[in-house]
């Protein structure tokens, strides 16, 4: 017998499986001597084999696969999935403006800590945030429980390393502006939760998250550097002012684009609660105001666009003007005859009403709303107010509405118009989101080319020559419209003559073709106080200087040199009084 | 006699051939999922340590946000360094160069002769 059972051992299993090889190997013999092929074992043996070895072939591939390729139990995946929430918010050089970064949730399980009062001792000694009553609250809680989040790396490695047992970290994002209240309104803040709730961070949520995964920052309009010169000088300003709110912008007329957005007062949106509502409102978007004069630019664009007046025609500015129920004054009353461009230049009232009265209230109306000036402004910020505006257009609503008074708009709305009128007349949309290098936005026009390049003469000639001159910066060719509005007060129920809100609307440079760069800047104080010097804190005093130096710093960064000054219109010899304009 | 009736010690050759290659397969994927496994948690260290080191990064990189903060960087150059902003005026292209020299020569007041002495005072006098 060639089994060699003696090989397989003694015992009784090795035995059974010796005998039942050697039937096996005999029943080739008896297959083949019975003379049936298809009976022959061998040819059975050999099938189930090649399905054996297949099935293992399957197997090895399979496993080899897994092994290499897969991506379940990957260690990092939750770090990775952390980390990516949130894209980053980064301005239109790249600049970081808002990250996720990774943190760690400091979680405590009572079941195991040996020691409580070691532990509770070197936590509080670790996280001096940390109050005894919250660790109390988790060491009596009897389950793992979330103890305190937001813990840098180095802090967890701080704790990590005291080896406390039932003291254990998740990984958590985190959303955190490193540039604390730098751009804080437009920005904007999340929830605890990753989800947007102010700013650009609400307007643009899903594609932020979207973003995220393909690893893409999302670029917004402003330029940090821009941003920081207009809040370093509305700064200085609220500060020789003492106003109750602030607001400056900066965009760029042909785009849309707003490349500085800065309130005050403002808030860290690291901590958006420890801020009040008042620091958190978004001025530019949210506020609507009574703007007083700058409407005048939108009353005098009107008229000329309608061809109810041309720079040189006169309005009679040397009585009071009625009209409806109001009687009009100018604060400064020049008792002359005005043209239209000294109308702009000493912001009269009377010129302006006249003017309105020669269009007629629904003629007004629709240039007002073709302006947007009647709807919430353009912009992507969901904190975008809707005006207020008169109910019925008639000589009442006309007389107030054409020097600013009974129309509440955001300033990005007054914004918003004036862009349209000084890029050729198109009413284009506000952005915050990053557009390509010289993208020409597109809109219905509002004004033709003609009226936008005579508004922006007459804008300049009031800087030259009229409430707008300390606005004026040598080479930049400045202009603009100051706007003083008395501020309605609900308990006098009359307006009144302490709380105004003083602005000035500018635009730069206003010479050169229409396509020529240029960008509209605003400042707004909201209730400004006399300065050191005791003069009325009118929008050409507390807003224009300020406006004037923003100018002369961003013109650099935006590319616009020096060129001649140009003084279009007869320059009217300045007033003592024409610092300012009238209420 | 062919080679599958060959018999080694009983056993047809074929069957060995075939066991031992069931054996070497049993084999090569113990050993390929071994090395693949050791593998794997070599590209996971490896991952999870670029992941911790991006983290860095972007840690660091909100640090130098943080401190490259503008209003920041203007506080600490005045009070440091007294620098200020740029005056519009003192911007200028290379090919303006040449104007504002000629600007600033006609500027300056030619030099002229000195100043001739003031006369003596002459005393008022009463018209005559």
């Amino acid at each position: 017998m060639s089994l060699g059972l003696q090989g397989l051992g003694a015992d009784a299993l090795s035995r059974w499986l010796g005998r039942a090889m050697w039937r096996l190997e005999h029943a080739f013999e008896r297959a083949r001597a019975s003379d049936k092929p298809e009976d022959d074992t061998r040819l059975r043996i050999f099938f189930v084999a090649a399905l054996f070895a297949a099935g293992f072939l399957a197997l090895a591939i399979g496993a080899t696969h897994a092994a290499l390729f897969s991506d379940v139990g990957r260690e990092d995946a939750a770090l990775v999935g952390a980390e990516a929430a949130r894209a980053d918010l980064v301005d239109r050089n790249g600049e970081l403006l808002a990250a996720d970064l990774l943190h760690y949730g400091l979680y405590v399980d009572p079941r195991e800590i040996w020691d409580e009062g070691e532990t509770r001792r070197a936590l509080l000694a670790a996280l001096p945030e940390l109050t005894p009553e919250r660790l109390s609250r988790a060491l009596r809680a009897g389950r793992r429980s979330f103890l305190m989040g937001g813990l840098t790396p180095e802090v967890r490695a701080r704790i990590f390393d005291l080896g406390l047992p039932g003291v254990t970290f998740e990984p958590e994002a985190r959303r955190v502006y490193p540039l604390g209240s730098t751009a804080a309104h437009l920005i904007g803040f999340v929830d605890g939760g990753g989800q947007g709730l102010a700013g650009a961070e609400a307007a643009f949520n899903d594609g932020i998250h979207d973003a995220s995964r393909d690893n893409h920052p999302v670029p917004l309009s402003i330029d940090l550097r821009i941003q920081a010169a207009a809040e370093a000088e509305l700064a200085k300003q609220v500060a020789k002012f003492q106003p109750r709110g602030a607001v400056a912008l900066v965009v760029d007329v042909h785009s849309g684009e707003i490349l500085a957005l800065a309130n005050w007062p403002t808030f860290n949106p690291n901590n958006p609660g420890g801020a009040s509502d008042d620091a958190r409102l978004n001025r530019a978007a949210a506020s609507i105001y009574e703007m007083g004069s700058t409407f005048k630019g939108f009353t005098v664009a009107a008229g000329l666009d309608s061809g109810v007046a041309t720079p040189s025609t006169t309005f009679d500015a040397r009585q009071p003007f009625q009209l409806g129920y109001r009687t009009i004054h100018d604060y400064h009353a020049t008792h002359k005859v005005l043209t239209l461009v000294e109308v702009f230049q000493h912001s009269s009232n009377i010129g302006t009403a006249k003017l309105a009265q020669a269009m007629g209230p629904q003629r007004l109306e629709r240039y007002f709303k073709a302006f947007g000036l009647t709807q919430p402004a353009k912009v992507e910020l969901l904190e975008s107010a809707r005006p207020l505006s008169p109910r019925v257009w008639d000589d009442d609503a006309m007389a107030s509405t054409s020097f600013g008074h009974g129309m509440n708009v955001s300033p990005l709305a007054v914004a918003r118009a004036y862009v349209g009128l000084t890029n050729g007349g198109k009413l284009i949309p506000l952005t915050i989101r990053r557009l390509p290098p010289g993208t020409k936005a597109d809109g219905p026009q509002i004004v033709s080319p003609r009226t936008s390049e005579t508004l922006l003469q007459i804008m300049r000639a009031n800087v030259t020559g009229g409430s707008g001159k300390s606005a004026n910066v040598s080479g930049l060719n400045v202009g603009g419209k100051t706007g003083t509005g008395d501020k309605y007060d609900p308990v006098a129920r009359a307006y009144s003559h302490t709380k105004q809100v003083s602005s000035f609307a500018a635009v730069f440079p206003t010479d050169g073709p229409l396509e020529a760069k240029r960008y509209f800047v605003m400042v707004l104080m909201d209730e400004p106080h006399p300065d050191e010097t005791g003069a009325d804190p009118t929008g050409g005093i507390a807003a224009a200087p300020a406006v004037g130096r923003i100018v002369e710093r961003i013109a650099p960064f935006l590319g616009v040199r020096r060129r001649m000054d140009t003084a279009p219109f007869t320059e009217v010899a300045p007033s003592p009084q024409d610092s300012g304009e009238e209420h | 006699m062919s080679l599958l009736d060959r018999r080694v010690r009983g056993f047809r050759l074929v069957d060995l051939i075939a066991a031992g290659l069931l054996v070497v397969l049993i084999l090569g994927v113990y050993l390929a999922k071994t090395m693949a496994g050791r593998e794997r948690s070599e590209i996971a260290r490896a991952e999870r340590g670029i992941a911790e080191e991006k983290a860095r990064i972007r840690l660091l990189q909100a640090e130098v946000a943080h401190l490259e903060e503008p209003a920041r960087l203007e506080r600490l150059s005045q009070a440091y360094l007294g620098l200020a902003s740029l005056p519009i005026k003192h911007d200028v292209t290379p090919e303006a160069l040449y104007d504002a020299a000629r600007a600033s020569q006609a500027a300056t007041p030619p030099s002229a002769p000195a100043p001739a002495q003031p006369q003596a005072p002459v005393p008022a006098t009463k018209p005559q």
